[in-house]
Parts: C-alpha cells; structure tokens; sequence
C-alpha cells in the first residue's frame, strides 16, 4: 500500500466526514430536544439541495454563499413543522412519531417530485471538478471549502449551546424536559427552536453538497441512514458525539476503499458501527448530553 | 384508401338499388377498407417511472408514447397498461403477474434494469406470456432457454467488446482498470470486459465495485491512479458517471482512455458537463446519426414533443412497442401465436435489422450491433465500427 494513497484517502475521508457531521448534528439536536427520531432528516436535506440548485441556476447565487440563505428559510420551515404538526405528538407513543416523520418524508419527496419531476439536477459551477495538489495529495478544492464552513457552523452552534441563555435553555430541556419546565423554561418554544436548528444544518449539509453531488427527490434516503449511523456511533443526542462519529464513517468509508475494496466499505462502517454498540451501548459520547 | 371506396360506390351504387344482396357485399367489401382502427390489441409495459432509475426510465415512456402514436397512424389501437416497477425486482414480478392475469394482455413490454428484466423473464414461460425486452442487458435473461423472452438489444458482452475492439484497433495498451457499480448490469458487463482482456492479454490492475449513488469515490480512484492503468472501465448508471468522472479530473487520474459502457455516459446531462466529459469513449446500442431507417426522424420528432433529446434508451423501447404490437396486432393478440411470430418474423426500423436467433448461450436473441461513440467538440460523434462512423476517434486522452 502506497502511502501517498493512504493518506489521500485520509484527507478525503475528513472533508468528506464534516458534511456528514454537518446531517448527524442536525438529527442528535432533534433527537436530544425532542426524544423524536426525525426519519424526515434526509429529506429535509433534499429541501436544501432543491433550494441551492434554484438559488443557484434563476439567481446565480454560488453555492457556498446560499448558505447565508438557506439556513434562515430552512429555519422557518423547520420551526413551522415542529409547531403545526410534531409538537402534536410529543407525548405520543414512539412508533406514532415514527410513522409521522416518515409520512412528512414522503410527503416531501413526494411534493417535489411532482413539481420538479424525478429527473437529476446537476449543479456545475467553475469549481465542481477543481483541487489543490499539496505534497502530491489533492484536497478538492469544493469539499475544502464545504469543510472550512462545517467547522465554522459547529463552532458557532457549540458556542451558542454552551454560552447563551437560550442555548443552556435547549440544553437543559435535553437533559430533563419537566424539570426545565419547572425552573420556567417555555419547552415548546426550545422544540420549535432546535427542530428549526435541527432543519437548518440539514438544509446547509444539503447546499455544501450540492456542487459535487446531484439533486434528485429520493436524494434523502441514503443520507437518512447515514444520519442515524452517525448519531447512534457517536451517542443520540451528543453534539461533540454526532461530529466525531460523521469524521468516523467518512474515514472508514474512505481508508476501506484503498485498503480492502470499494465494495466492502459500507460492512466495515456497519461492523465498526456493531462493535461500539456492543461495547457501549449508548454510543461514544452517550452520556454527556449536549 | 377511401377514395378508391368512394368510386367504387358511386360506380356501382345505381345498379344495387334492387339488390339489397350486392348492397352488403359492397358493404362488406368496403367496411375493412374504411376501417380505423383495424386492429385492437392489449399489451403491458413495466418500466421504472419513479424511484433512484426513473430518470432513464422517462426516456423508455417517451419512447413508448410516440410508439403508440405511430402504431395509430398505421391503424393499430394499443390498449396500454403502464406498470411501474419503482427499479425493484419483485416489484417487477407482481407488475407482470398482474398483467399476465388479472390484464389478460397479449405481450408485455420491459422492465427496463436487468435486475427487474431477469427476474420477470422467470416467470414467462410459466404464464405462457411473450416478453419482449428491450433494453437491459445482463446476459443470463435470453441464456436460460426460455421460449417467451426476446431481447431487442445487444446484451452485455457486446458493451465491452465494441469498446475494446475500438481501442485496439488505435494502440496496444497493456492494463486495465474496471471502476462499476454494483449492480447486475455493471457485474455482467465488467464479467464480459474480464474475458475479452484474457483473450487480448490485457492486465487487469484493479477491480473496483461501488454502491449506487455514494457520493465519494476520491479514495478508491487515488488508488487506481496510483497504478497507473492505460485504460479505465467504467460501468454507471446515471449521475455517477459524472462524480466518477469529476473526481477522476480532481485526483489527476489520467489513462490513455476513459471507457464508459453505455447508460450514465451516453445521456445529455453526461455531455453537458464538457469539463469532464470531452473524449470519453462510451458503448451504445443507438445513436441519430447511423443510416438505420427513421433514426433521424426519431431523434427529431423526440426533441420536437419532449424538449429532450433522447437515449438509446428511448429507441430500443420504441422499437420493442412497435413490433411488439405489430404482431400481437397481427395474430389477434393470441399469446402462442404471437410469441411463434416474433421467433419466425424479421423487422427493419431504427434499431436496424431486427430478428431474434439462437447463436452461442443465446436463444431468442437479436444480434444487434452495438456502436461506440465519443464526446468531441462537446458533441456525441459516432466513431466506431467504421461504416457507421461520423468522426475518427480522439486518443489518447488529455484533461482539457
């Protein structure tokens, strides 16, 4: 094995692994809130991608600057689900909520199929295809920056969690929803507030992918599962968990395909995913919520 | 049609006025002249219209649309039952039980992946129901003997050997690398590129199966770069042709030529993308600009009604619906009867000559000759096999 490759896949596997840290934060926020699996993350995702293509292609607003866009509409859009339709079920059983989020999924999907069919939407911009070469490792230069701005936006979300009022209000709603209750905290507005968070980063996860993916209704599934193997491998309802498991699965997924094959990546992220669980079942980070 | 009817009334028309018995004669004799429709035939058509495929899948309904038009201008009346498969196989199998019993149609038309089409080609025979695919290539459907299963379009092995022969015909390269997805197309088309390279001598460097639709490949390419292969294989569906081929352009993964084996390298989106689509090499089983009759007026009449150009995808399922309702249409939609005629019968349209044969593993099978195209200039040109070719090929490959 060549070490230039192995590296390579390395730096790969981090950049890659930031966006998918950008999709699992995004659900363990949801989760750590609300306790409500969210199976409509990966089409909330979808949202995102539909919005940069749009922005993009009638406004020419780069990909990368939409950010600034859609998070606020992703936002809105987010708090006003959480408001008219999941803080209905919030004291409902499990398997209700379940059957919920995955209705709004298809509903979704399935809205956006209609209006903009089921073809693929392919996002080209100048820099779709562009790396910078250091040592002999290419570092695409679209990932680079998609990564450059996931550390920004974790940075700012840990910093608004950890030191605001309204952040430490999330938090202690996380950790104990009546108690918070009681020491006056309005719980309802902190579900609306991190479904809001919670649709935003899925939104932007969606718009930092789009120049090197594609766009199409049912984009979301696939990222739905990966979402939850980066929320589980790294402890529901863990920030710092959901950033170290998505960095986790891109380099596993990225390492494998250079050591063993590109067929037998996803195993060994499921493998890895299995043993953590029977080691530790509440994940890497499990117990220190938020 | 109808004016000789006209004539023939006016000239006979006094002398029946006290011979009601000549008067249905006439009537009988007239009435299949003048009759629209001539012929009402019931046929199934399975195809992915929604689901990761669908996109493809539009080309083959499309395809099928302007089919049926054309068969009623010729006075055939298709009764069409559209099934969506959703790209799963035993969607595939329910849709074309349902057809085969509940439908009651004379033939069925599809499924469009090989995965659905080799899993409803089982089932054929048993409900004595003529399948016709048209497109999917897996070798296995027309391999098992089945008396009820035709295919329009060159199975697999021909994807790999056009393209191959094509470069051999330019150089003697002396590796190769096979990058596919891991699906049944990809599979059987790499498994058939895998013999050929045996026979020619050309050394496999890598062997690299993906999942559908994953969003990095950066890894395992800076891996084949590292070997440094004369020719790379590709076998996607889709839009991964074209991450494949932008982190190709990222990494700096530069072979003597790309190889793309038909479906995500011979679409428009694949061609718009001219960064990293000039001169890649792709294997296809139809292109507008071979002299195969009314491929030209397709092309033309497809652009004209859905503002797209069409695939092959698009002409091979036309064909299939065309003479699928011919001779359905022709046998009175008797199954036994029009499954004997596609066997015995010989068409020529826009696929070319159509005629389905055993040779080799093969039985019901049309020995369709498949082309290979290249991007130049921002344009699919026709470059091989030289009789149909409208441009040389462009080798070796160069980053633009």
């Amino acid at each position: 094995m060549n070490l230039t490759v192995l590296v390579q896949a390395l730096v790969s596997g981090i950049l890659i692994g930031g966006v998918y840290a950008l999709i699992g934060i995004g659900l363990t926020i949801i989760f750590g809130v609300m306790r409500v699996i969210n199976f409509a993350h990966g089409e909330l995702m979808m949202v995102g991608m539909y919005l940069t293509y749009f922005l993009f292609t009638l406004l020419h607003v780069d990909p990368f600057v939409s950010v600034l866009i859609t998070i606020p509409i992703m936002f809105a859009f987010g708090a006003f689900l959480q408001k008219t339709v999941i803080n209905r079920i919030l004291g409902s059983l499990p398997q209700n909520q379940i059957l919920l989020t995955i209705g709004l999924g298809l509903i979704m999907s399935n809205t956006v199929m209609l209006l903009f069919t089921s073809d693929y939407k392919i996002l080209t911009t100048s820099y779709s295809s562009s790396s910078l070469h250091v040592a002999g490792i290419s570092i695409s230069q679209p990932l680079a920056v998609s990564f450059a701005i996931t550390v920004a936006i974790t940075g700012a979300l840990y910093w608004f969690l950890m030191k605001t009022d309204t952040g430490q209000a999330i938090r202690a709603t996380a950790q104990d929803r009546e108690a918070a209750q009681l020491m006056g905290i309005n719980v309802r507005r902190m579900s609306i507030l991190a479904f809001g968070i919670g649709a935003s980063l899925a939104g932007t996860a969606g718009a930092l992918i789009s120049p090197t993916y594609y766009v199409f209704p049912q984009v979301g599934s696939a990222f739905t599962l990966k979402a939850f193997v980066i929320t589980v491998l790294g402890g529901m309802g863990s920030v710092v968990g959901a950033t170290l498991g998505g960095i986790i699965v891109g380099v596993v997924e990225s390492v494998g395909a250079v050591t063993i094959s590109s067929d037998w990546k996803d195993v060994l992220v499921f493998a890895i995913f299995l043993v953590v669980l029977l080691v530790k079942p509440s994940g890497l980070m499990g117990k220190s919520r938020m | 049609m109808f004016g000789c009817n006209v004539v023939l009334f006016l000239m006979e028309v006094d002398s029946m006025r006290t011979r009601p018995a000549a008067l249905i004669a006439l009537f009988c004799l007239t009435v299949p002249c003048l009759a629209f429709p001539a012929s009402k035939v019931k046929l199934g058509f399975v195809n992915t219209i929604t689901g990761a495929e669908a996109p493809i899948g539009e080309n083959l309904s499309n395809g099928v649309t302007l089919a049926i038009e054309d068969l009623k201008k010729k006075g055939i009346e298709v009764d069409l039952v559209k099934e969506d498969d959703t790209g799963k196989p035993e969607k595939a199998l329910s849709a074309f039980e349902k057809l085969a019993t509940r439908d009651g149609v004379a033939g069925v038309v599809g499924p469009y992946t090989s995965a659905c089409a080799n899993a409803v080609a089982s089932r054929a025979d048993q409900y004595k129901v003529p399948l016709l695919v048209p497109v999917a290539a897996k070798e296995e459907i027309t391999q098992k003997g089945y008396k009820f299963v035709y295919r329009l379009n060159a199975p697999a092995d021909v994807y790999s050997s056009v393209i191959l022969d094509t470069i051999f015909a330019l150089d003697k390269p002396k590796t190769i690398a096979y990058v596919y997805a891991n699906t049944d197309f990809g599979i059987s088309t790499v498994k058939t590129a895998k013999e050929y390279a045996a026979r020619v001598g050309l050394k496999e460097v890598a062997d690299e199966k993906y999942q559908k639709g994953a969003p990095d490949f950066r890894s395992t390419l800076s891996k084949i770069k590292a070997l440094s292969p004369d020719l790379v294989f590709m076998v996607s569906y889709e839009v991964d042709a074209i991450t494949l081929m932008r982190q190709s352009r990222e990494i700096g993964l530069s072979p003597k030529a790309f190889l793309g084996a038909g479906a995500g390298f011979t679409t428009s989106q694949f061609l718009a993308q001219k960064e990293i689509s000039e001169h890649v090499f792709s294997s296809t089983q139809w292109t507008d600009d071979v002299n195969w009759p009314g491929a030209k007026d397709f092309y033309n009449r497809y652009v004209a009604k859905f503002h797209k150009e069409p695939t092959y995808h698009a002409a091979c399922a036309y064909e299939a619906m065309r003479i699928m309702a011919e001779t359905a249409s022709a046998n009175g939609g008797d199954r036994e009867k029009t499954r004997a005629a596609l066997r015995n019968g010989s068409w020529k349209g826009i696929m070319g000559d159509v005629k389905f044969v055993d040779y080799d593993k093969f039985n019901n099978q049309n020995r369709h000759e498949m082309l290979v195209q290249q991007i130049q200039g921002g344009k699919y040109e026709t470059v091989a096999p030289a009789k149909y070719a409208t441009k040389k090929p462009a080798y070796p490959f160069r980053w633009k």
